[in-house]
């Protein structure tokens, strides 16, 4: 039976988040380490946008401002997630990893399939979306959260998990967000165009779900991570050991921290500012 | 079926090479578009920068994933494809020709030796379905 490590659930900024990500993606490749499910919060709300958005065009930056609220590149695609009250999952595996077929959408699939196997444990039936489809009419384009994509969770028609990928040499880092609860208009009041904010808000909560909303607030982050933990095991045939980041891990997440996720460069301007080198 | 033309050289992150002397001319295969889908959006370095080999070279995304193009060879980018900029959809349509990325000062051609041919390329693609 595969053995894969569990980073469990723990909060941090988001800076932090997005480099722990990073490195343990980027060690991945270099060293072709088992397997890594890692659970995480938010330490404050932050906006964070996907690799390939223009922060200044699809972001209101006064809004997050007058807010309180931060904003953080991803160094995954899709859309802008205001992150709050969530439970954030990570997978990182490398190409020698039997689970996972080579290609993007079949991951997703896999990894949704792990996910609604472990909210079937809390009593959530959650279903794999199909299809993708365009947003529509007043919906809020910006927003992961406006639309499913394929394979992505729905719970009666409406999205509970946003996920998005990163891959290089055949490895890749796949995060998401779970809804413990959602605020719509706080939502658009961050994310532009604004359009009839009232519409876009009442659309937005028509086509999204949450944990809380589900279980009419009875589970908590550390009942979801155990029900996630053995959707995994149970859908993949594996078992987790709780680690942590190796040294290697820390350094280089220090290291992506300090030059990347803190530098305005990168979270504002995005790739064309700025050089990976890592 | 995929298009493998005789005439490039393959990389095992899914990248061509068309050779003119010391130039050589980078894209990504018909397998991979495939497999990637609708490209949506693309990042690629610019002109006067150096590219490494087994290191990226760029970025592209699809179905909300960023996926990092590996660079086959060592060298100063010499060129880069402004048409795929202007119309990304050129590198699903037309992924071996006008769809090409950038052209690629090399500094060894030696480098060159570790890149498949048409037929080592296809056994390659065999093997990676199957592990699949």
């Amino acid at each position: 039976m595969d053995v894969w490590r569990l980073l469990p659930f723990r909060k941090a900024d988001a800076a932090e988040n997005m480099a722990v990500d990073e490195a343990i993606f980027r060690e991945s490749i270099r060293r072709k380490v088992s397997p890594t499910l890692r659970f995480y919060g938010w330490l404050t709300p932050v906006v964070s946008i996907g690799y390939f958005q223009d922060a200044r065009r699809e972001i209101d930056i006064e809004g997050c401002r007058r807010l309180g609220i931060g904003l953080v590149r991803r160094p995954t695609g899709g859309k802008a997630v205001l992150h709050d009250q969530e439970l954030t999952y990570a997978v990182v595996a490398s190409p020698e990893q039997s689970h996972f077929p080579p290609d993007i959408l079949r991951t997703y699939r896999v990894i949704s399939n792990c996910l609604a196997r472990g909210l079937s444990g809390i009593g959530i039936r959650a279903e794999l979306k199909a299809e993708g489809r365009s947003p529509a009419g007043e919906s809020l384009r910006t927003s992961c959260f406006s639309t499913p994509s394929r394979y992505e969770l729905l719970v009666n028609g409406r999205k509970l998990c946003g996920s998005s990928q990163m891959r290089s040499h055949g490895a890749f880092l796949q995060h998401g967000a779970l809804l413990m609860a959602f605020d719509p208009q706080r939502t658009c009041a961050v994310m532009l165009p604004h359009r009839e904010l009232e519409k876009q808000a009442a659309r937005l909560a028509e086509s999204v779900t949450t944990v809380g909303e589900l279980t009419g607030g009875s589970v908590d982050e550390p009942a979801l991570c155990r029900s996630l933990r053995e959707g995994f095991e149970q859908e993949l045939g594996i078992r987790f050991e709780e680690g942590g980041l190796t040294a290697e891990e820390e350094a280089l997440s220090r290291e992506l921290m300090a030059k990347k996720y803190r530098n305005d460069n990168w979270n504002w301007e995005g790739s064309q500012s700025w050089m990976s080198g890592f | 079926m995929k298009l493998i033309p005789e005439d490039l050289l393959y990389s095992r992150e899914h990248v061509w090479v068309r050779v003119e002397g010391d130039l050589a001319t980078i894209g990504v295969t018909d397998y991979a578009q495939e497999k990637l889908g609708e490209i949506i959006s693309l990042d690629l370095p610019e002109a006067d920068s150096y590219v490494e080999r087994d290191e990226p070279f760029g970025s592209i995304e699809s179905a909300k994933a960023v996926v990092e193009l590996i660079s086959p060879v060592s060298g100063v980018v010499i060129s880069v494809n402004e048409d795929i900029t202007d119309d990304i959809g050129i590198v699903n349509s037309d992924p071996h020709d006008t769809g090409w990325m950038i052209i690629v000062e090399m500094d060894d051609q030696e480098e060159l030796d570790d890149l498949l041919d048409t037929r080592g390329y296809q056994e390659f693609l065999i093997q990676e379905t199957e592990a699949d």
